[in-house]
């Protein structure tokens, strides 16, 4: 049963904490897996949580890989298996099958600047790579993030992103102006142009709503950065997780095996139907 | 290894076979289907093809990958359900059917081996029959690689002489068949050799429909991504899932979990054929749909079997059966298609 | 007879009169004897219309396609969409204007009439023509068909190809038309249920046991729905994904959408999926025949909708599709329907 790729682990969840609530919520789920916890990933890979009778769903890994003592996901109520986890309590069984996708390229960017972007749960894919790139400060160059959601409620990590404004520059954003907010009042492309990151020995990742990284990848071109230098994460219906199913195809890549994460080069390439 | 087998010896070299789960094309109504024969003495050999391709006694419409249950206070097990152990033979395949499993063993093999899809196809032996006449007006097998008496993904290639069988074995599987019943099978004589080299030929003569220059399709399709060409093509299109349920090559599949009892939880996860000319195939649950519209799943089935594939695999995704063409309700024509696709711009 | 030089001069008239937005016709086929849809936007090509007996789409499926493609338009042309139709589609377009899904306006119809006969059941020709190709039919002298193969010409007797549809349709000429070509000639057509005797005299298992067999075949690939003019829902029970989700449906509504049918083609839901397809069809099919003639499997789906319509006229005097200004039948009662059910 080991090696049949389509039967999940059992895991536990141990920890559950409601990041954003209202009507699009968010909540953050730690598992452990019941046996065998040698679960090894890189950042930026996802996995295949089942709720059994209820069906499948790929969810990014947002704990960095060198946490061993659980598996961090962060899951937006979207639809029937989302709303299943949302209704799951501590202690909780599910499935957990993966690590699948190509992660993003750490290995590449040492001594490189660091620019994330993330808005709304689109932070929960690159925490993972962020907190990595932290762990190991001095391999790299400058890390900042630039994120923001429609509301200061729609943030995630809000208790995190304290923390980590103590060791890096932390730029967060909302669309719309609230009593007591004294940060940037926007979308976040806008607060990209406004910070104005330098392009200079820098990479960029970007993840959140479609639209978000359309204008955030345009407001990077703006600002001079180069297609290689502009890296993001693509987003489909998945079932396999591994390439068979042929649901997730961009051209020729299968999203869940190829991507999902894509520098801008590589996905101006394949055909714009996603 | 190559054999004579008389027409006399065939029943008998079958009635060998009984250990094995036997499926051979049989007519229920006016429809061929490859079924499990139980009479092994009347296996008919003047069918043309079967509707639903071969492929789904080793890829099966619908197929359960894994049971859960649950007897309450969170103690969930699964249990994986491989196929059954059981040996089975199928008799009577096309050429082209027998090719498009070898490349749909391309798609199932990789860096993620499937068990299932790997369980039933090493425990079944092909035995296939070439094509004296084109089985279906709207074959084109040559046009994509094939041929009415190709070998590929077969183990057995039996040629109609008259008379007599041509047998040719071309895997250990397909020894093994022939030894159940050494005596049966004779050397051939030149002259055999030679009829059934005259009837390839000729075989290969009568296929009637061709496609000239295919191997710049892929190219021209690149350019043609965004063109209204496939608005225009697509018109017809009722959205059905004819084409891709039978063609023998597509490989699309679903997994839901199926209940049967929610307190306490009982169900299976179940696979079954899926097809990208449905709406809802690609469909987030946020209801964003790359492919909202006809043309632009026209577009994906013609780019995936003549681009895509052959990026992956450096094959078509076609065998040139016809199915597509003969049984689509409005007479959408894959091969029309494509030869408006070579002309496009020109 | 249906004049097709008068019929392109009308379809080439509104096409450059600007009248409609394209013309649905047919067209000689591509490949082989069965004609293909074709949709006329430009004058030029109204010469490829054609009008014979392998004419058998049912066109006014493609209304409900016209309907979805304005529905996405942020500015759609308003101008009708025009539809050459027979007896059997043109009741199609009448029940698509009782329930409302289309305007009188969105369409201007075409309408030719059958007369005394029909179209050829491709299946029924086979048979009779085995390993032969038909390129060409035409109608012979004597109540016949002549069938132009590559050896030569046979003559058949029209009963022997003709659609069963068509040898049972009493009234084959459409029904409502902007325009009309042809005779309204009625047929004498002694027993329309014909087809319903052999399954109505089997016991109730037998009925079972016909049906169990018949629908093992099936492999749900909806081509009988999709060409059915009156499925034309946006949700259908066979879809677990609601169709209408928009950026606000909320994800309680989707996680609440109950699952009617498993995708497996197991007899469970092979039985439910055409059962309740027949009775959402009670009172609404025409008998247009698609659904059975699509089928790659061969299943007699007819007979299931051809007992419902038995039924509606049986118990409610209900004749489908005849008047556009009379309501659907499941949408109306009279003081008069029987009641013998309610106890």
């Amino acid at each position: 049963m080991d090696h049949n790729i389509y039967i999940p682990k059992l895991a536990k969840i141990v920890q559950i904490k409601e990041e954003v609530g209202g009507a699009r919520p968010i909540k953050t789920f730690r598992t452990n897996f019941l046996t065998n916890n040698d679960f090894v990933f890189r950042c930026g890979q996802c996995a295949m949580l089942s709720v059994f009778g209820k069906g499948e769903a790929m969810i990014s890994i947002s704990s960095p890989p060198f946490v061993k003592d659980y598996l961090q996901f962060s899951i937006l109520k979207m639809g029937r298996v989302t709303s299943a986890l949302h209704e799951m309590e501590v202690s909780d069984l599910i499935g957990i099958r993966g690590p699948y996708g190509n992660g993003f390229p750490v290995e590449r960017w040492k001594g490189k600047n660091i620019i994330f972007i993330g808005g709304g749960i689109g932070l929960a894919p690159i925490w993972s790579v962020l907190q990595t790139a932290l762990s190991k400060k001095e391999e790299y160059g400058d890390l900042t993030l630039i994120y923001g959601a429609r509301t200061s409620k729609d943030l995630v990590f809000k208790e995190e992103l304290k923390e980590l404004k103590q060791k890096m520059p932390v730029y967060l954003s909302i669309d719309v102006k609230e009593p007591g907010w004294t940060e940037f009042v926007g979308f976040v492309p806008q607060n990209v142009l406004d910070k104005k990151p330098s392009p200079s020995n820098a990479i960029a990742i970007t993840c959140g709503p479609p639209i978000m990284i359309k204008f955030v990848i345009k407001a990077l071109k703006d600002l001079h950065f180069e297609d290689e230098q502009i890296y993001t994460t693509v987003e489909n219906k998945m079932k396999c997780g591994i390439g068979k199913c042929g649901r997730c195809n961009i051209g020729y890549h299968y999203v869940c095996k190829d991507g999902p994460v894509y520098s801008w080069a590589e996905l101006k390439k394949l055909p714009q139907e996603y | 290894m190559e054999k004579i087998l008389t027409k006399k010896a065939f029943p008998q070299w079958i009635k060998k076979l009984e250990s094995y789960k036997l499926y051979t094309p049989r007519k229920d109504e006016d429809i061929w289907n490859f079924e499990v024969t139980k009479d092994s003495e009347n296996i008919e050999l003047d069918y043309q093809n079967s509707v639903v391709s071969p492929k789904k006694i080793i890829f099966p419409q619908s197929e359960i990958l894994l049971e859960f249950s649950s007897s309450g206070n969170n103690n969930l097990e699964i249990k994986e359900i491989l196929p059954d152990n059981e040996a089975v033979v199928i008799f009577g395949l096309r050429p082209c059917d027998g090719r498009s499993l070898a490349l749909i063993d391309k798609v199932f093999s990789g860096d993620f081996q499937d068990p299932y899809y790997w369980k039933r196809r090493n425990q079944t032996t092909l035995i296939g029959l070439s094509c004296l006449q084109p089985p279906s007006p709207n074959c084109f097998c040559l046009s994509v690689d094939g041929s009415p008496h190709s070998v590929e993904g077969l183990d057995i290639l039996l040629t109609d002489l008259g008379d007599k069988f041509y047998v040719e074995s071309l895997t250990e599987k397909g020894d093994k068949l022939l030894g159940k019943a050494k005596e049966l099978f004779q050397e051939p004589k030149p002259e055999d050799k030679k009829a059934v080299k005259k009837i390839h030929l000729e075989s290969e003569e009568k296929i009637k429909r061709r496609i000239k220059d295919i191997k710049s399709i892929p190219s021209k399709l690149k350019e043609m991504f965004d063109s209204p060409f496939w608005d225009e093509e697509s018109l017809s299109c009722i959205r059905c899932g004819i084409c891709t349920y039978l063609c023998p090559t597509c490989h699309c599949f679903d997994i839901n979990d199926e209940v049967t009892s929610s307190s306490p939880l009982k169900g299976k996860r179940v696979r079954t054929w899926d097809t990208c000319q449905f709406p809802d195939f690609t469909m987030h649950s946020s209801g964003h749909n790359p492919r909202p519209d006809k043309a632009s799943r026209l577009r994906q089935r013609m780019f995936h079997k003549f681009k895509y594939f052959v990026e992956l695999y450096q094959n078509f995704q076609c065998i040139g059966c016809g199915r597509c063409i003969s049984y689509c309700p409005v007479r959408i024509d894959i091969i029309n298609v494509l030869d408006k696709v070579k002309d496009h711009g020109s | 007879m249906v004049n097709i030089d008068n019929l392109k001069e009308e379809v080439k008239k509104l096409i450059v009169d600007g009248k409609v937005k394209y013309i649905i016709g047919y067209e000689k086929g591509r490949n082989g004897l069965m004609s293909n849809p074709i949709f006329i936007r430009k004058p030029e090509d109204v010469e490829k219309l054609v009008w014979d007996h392998s004419c058998v789409y049912n066109l006014a499926k493609f209304l409900v396609d016209e309907k979805r493609r304005k529905a996405r338009e942020k500015q759609p042309d308003t101008k009708p969409v025009g539809v050459i139709v027979k007896g059997c589609d043109s009741r199609a377009i009448v029940v698509l204007l009782q329930e409302k899904f289309i305007t009188r306006n969105d369409v201007y119809i075409i309408g030719l009439s059958c007369e005394k006969t029909g179209v050829v059941d491709e299946r029924k020709l086979t048979k009779k023509l085995k390993q032969k190709i038909p390129e060409k039919i035409e109608a012979g002298e004597k109540d016949t068909f002549i069938i132009t193969a590559a050896d030569g010409k046979i003559e058949i007797p029209a009963e022997e190809i003709l659609a069963t549809r068509c040898l049972e349709c009493k009234a084959n000429f459409p029904v409502i038309y902007d325009v009309l070509f042809g005779e309204k000639t009625n047929r004498n057509v002694e027993n329309p249920y014909k087809t319903l005797e052999n399954i109505e005299s089997l016991p109730q298992e037998g009925k079972w046991k016909f049906w169990e067999e018949q629908l093992s075949r099936c492999i749900r690939c909806y081509a009988c729905r999709s060409a059915c003019p009156m499925c034309y829902c946006d949700e259908c029970v066979v879809d677990t994904i609601n169709f209408a989700v928009t950026a606000d449906t909320t994800a309680e509504e989707k996680a609440a959408k109950i699952k009617w049918l498993e995708k497996s083609p197991l007899s469970s839901e092979n039985f439910v999926y055409h059962l309740v397809r027949a009775i959402h069809l009670a009172g609404r099919c025409v008998d247009c025949g698609e659904c059975e003639r699509v089928c790659p499997v061969h299943i007699p789906l007819r007979l299931l909708n051809k007992k419902l319509e038995k039924e509606a006229k049986e118990l409610f005097g209900y004749e489908v599709g005849m008047d556009p200004s009379l309501p659907s039948l499941i949408s109306c009662f009279k003081d008069e329907d029987p009641q013998d059910f309610i106890r």
